[in-house]
């Protein structure tokens, strides 16, 4: 296991007398895109803010490579590129120039840097424009220009498919995939896009109210042996129920023409296989795919506030 | 230092990239023009008189012909009665009258220095409050810069904003000046009305004295308003109140001054040519290095309250 680019240690933010964020401890590894999911209020942008430097944090600490944001801000946000919420950039300057502020604002960006960058993000054409006139997609690219013009080690972005086309959802997904396994480098996603989410992370953490409420992995969630919704079109269907209640541990539901039933995946060939030798005509079976989306609402439950 | 003077580089950047910033310098240039033509068109007859070897004669007589166009004239008085003064002093001290030239055209602007005050108090006003308003002040602080670092560079942006309106109008009105009305020479001493009594000086030094004591209210409010601008990040409120403090400053300390603790009121120290023609200051117990302390404690008080608020508090909701 690669050490962890940056450690959430029992971070907890407090406005006024009210926890906002409620002691958060996690790791986000070098090389893995971790997806940061919540609903909206839960805290997610507040534990950005405080991962980057622009919020204070009341207790704990956010460890960027080892270094402290609270103790070393200068050593620990060097190594991260950030889009926190929009990506807001001076209306009245071009692309080019919008880049160039945060070119100087670091050592050793040279032109040539951000023209790579300029073309990673494919925004060649566009970047002698004025920044006002760009669309939301423009300026989503721009902001993750301006995020990667330094090399850095970790990749903060809120929200990064918001405002792009398909297609351009495509090649941010496969660039965001890119950085994280020929770079190594670590690339944070909130979203509420979960498919997108699911599309692109290694990892996801649930964030509501202001807790982490699961960590899991992507491919873990789909290997996982758990019970799957089977909908079985059967004919005739009394004979068919006696048989299952019989053999199966879960109720079996009765609808117009299927019966129901949850049970793990190995089980299904074993089920029709006997159905069939009792004589029972098999229409149709299918399996009911729990998207990451159902897991996430199981998951918060209903999207409330505190 | 090197990494700073970037910083700087890229505040000028966004500064000239904004339009209002140019409307600013043409304003500037065009009451330079406008009022040097004023001056050339409806100027009094006698400033741009040239005299000749004979000039003591020619003032004499001129004092004859006042004198006696007042007897017949119930207007006017006044006016005479000042050229006369001034001829007089010419006499008296045997300096050649010359005539109103570019040197004297630059002088006489130096009032402008209040315009130029309003734009860098528009400008100190913005520079953090519009990072707020842009939301760029998210990308800006994400940087390994430190804040104190970063608010500095703007206030020496707002400084450097203010010197170069000031080199301009310095340079515009002098070629205005040198055009219309030519020039006496590189450093030609003049005769100024100081109410009461005239005195003979040379007008470079004139110039540096009437600019430069106008540049510390210009850096007071400039400071203010940047203050203002980076405890509330809102520029209307920065731009209002400097400028209604700006403007009311004096009518509040006239207004206050029968007061002991008056004198400890910004306004009442922010001219600092009181102290040196000799008249009694305003508020009795005021003196030059009373109000430079009084200043730079304000001064203190307005970077430090700055500081605190822009390296202090959480950047949320923007």
């Amino acid at each position: 296991m690669s050490k962890p680019a940056m450690q959430l240690v029992n971070l907890k933010k407090t406005i006024g007398s009210k926890p906002i964020i409620k002691g958060l401890d996690f790791d986000i590894r070098a090389g893995e895109v971790f997806g940061f999911l919540g609903p909206n209020g839960a805290g997610k942008t507040t534990t950005i803010r405080m991962m980057v430097g622009l919020i204070d944090i009341t207790e704990g600490d956010v460890l960027i490579e080892g270094k402290s944001i609270k103790t070393d801000f200068k050593g620990a946000i060097q190594h991260v590129g950030a889009i926190v919420e929009n990506p807001e950039m001076y209306p009245f300057l071009s692309g080019w120039k919008n880049l160039k502020q945060y070119a100087r604002m670091v050592e050793g960006v040279t032109d040539e840097r951000i023209k790579e960058v300029v073309s990673l993000v494919g925004l060649e054409k566009a970047i002698h424009e004025k920044a006002g006139r760009y669309s939301l997609g423009m300026r989503q690219r721009l902001g993750i220009a301006q995020a990667l013009l330094h090399g850095p080690s970790i990749l903060i972005l809120d929200e990064p498919t918001n405002g792009l086309d398909p297609s351009g959802i495509r090649e941010i997904r496969k660039y965001i995939r890119n950085l994280a396994e020929k770079e190594n480098v670590a690339v944070i996603v909130s979203s509420h896009l979960l498919t997108e989410i699911e599309l692109m992370c290694d990892r996801i953490g649930v964030i509501k109210n202001g807790e982490l409420i699961a960590i899991k992995e992507v491919r873990a969630v789909e290997n996982e042996e758990a019970l799957k919704e089977v909908y079985i079109e059967v004919e005739p269907m009394d004979t068919a129920k006696t048989y299952l209640d019989g053999h199966l541990a879960n109720e079996v539901g009765v609808g117009s023409k299927e019966l129901s039933m949850s049970v793990k995946r190995e089980e299904i060939p074993h089920i029709l296989k006997n159905l069939m030798e009792l004589g029972i005509s098999i229409y149709g079976v299918r399996v009911l795919q729990a998207t990451l989306e159902d897991k996430f609402f199981d998951l918060i439950g209903e999207n409330t506030i505190e | 230092m090197n990494n700073f003077m970037k910083l700087i580089w890229n505040e000028q950047i966004k500064l000239y990239a904004k339009k209002g910033t140019w409307v600013m310098f043409a304003v500037l240039l065009v009451i330079a023009i406008g009022g040097g033509l004023i001056t050339k068109f409806f100027g009094t007859e006698s400033d741009f008189k040239e005299y000749g070897d004979g000039w003591q004669t020619e003032l004499q007589e001129e004092n004859a012909q006042l004198t006696a166009e007042m007897a017949d004239e119930e207007f006017g008085g006044f006016m005479n009665d000042m050229i006369i003064a001034e001829n007089n002093y010419h006499l008296e001290n045997n300096i050649k009258p010359q005539p109103y030239d570019g040197w004297e055209y630059v002088l006489e602007n130096s009032f402008l220095t209040s315009v130029i005050s309003l734009f860098t108090i528009i400008v100190a006003a913005g520079i953090i409050s519009n990072e707020f308003k842009w939301g760029t002040i998210k990308l800006l602080l994400i940087r390994p810069i430190s804040r104190t670092k970063i608010l500095l560079s703007k206030y020496v942006s707002v400084l450097i904003f203010a010197l170069t309106l000031l080199i301009f109008l310095l340079l515009a009105s002098w070629l205005v000046g040198a055009v219309l009305f030519g020039l006496n020479g590189l450093n030609p001493m003049i005769v100024q009305d100081m109410m009461p009594g005239y005195a003979y000086n040379d007008v470079l030094g004139e110039i540096a004295k009437s600019y430069g004591f106008s540049i510390v209210t210009l850096v007071m409010m400039a400071t203010f308003a940047f203050m203002i601008s980076a405890i509330f990040r809102s520029s209307g409120m920065a731009i209002g109140l400097a400028i209604f403090l700006m403007m009311a400053g004096n009518t509040i300390v006239a207004f206050l001054s029968q007061y002991e603790w008056s004198k400890f009121i910004l306004f009442a120290n922010t001219n600092l040519q009181q102290y040196t023609n000799g008249t009694e200051p305003m508020i009795s117990g005021m003196s030059m290095t009373f109000s430079i302390i009084v200043l730079l404690v304000y001064f203190a008080i307005f970077m430090g309250a700055a500081w605190a608020a822009f390296t202090k508090r959480d950047v949320a909701g923007n």
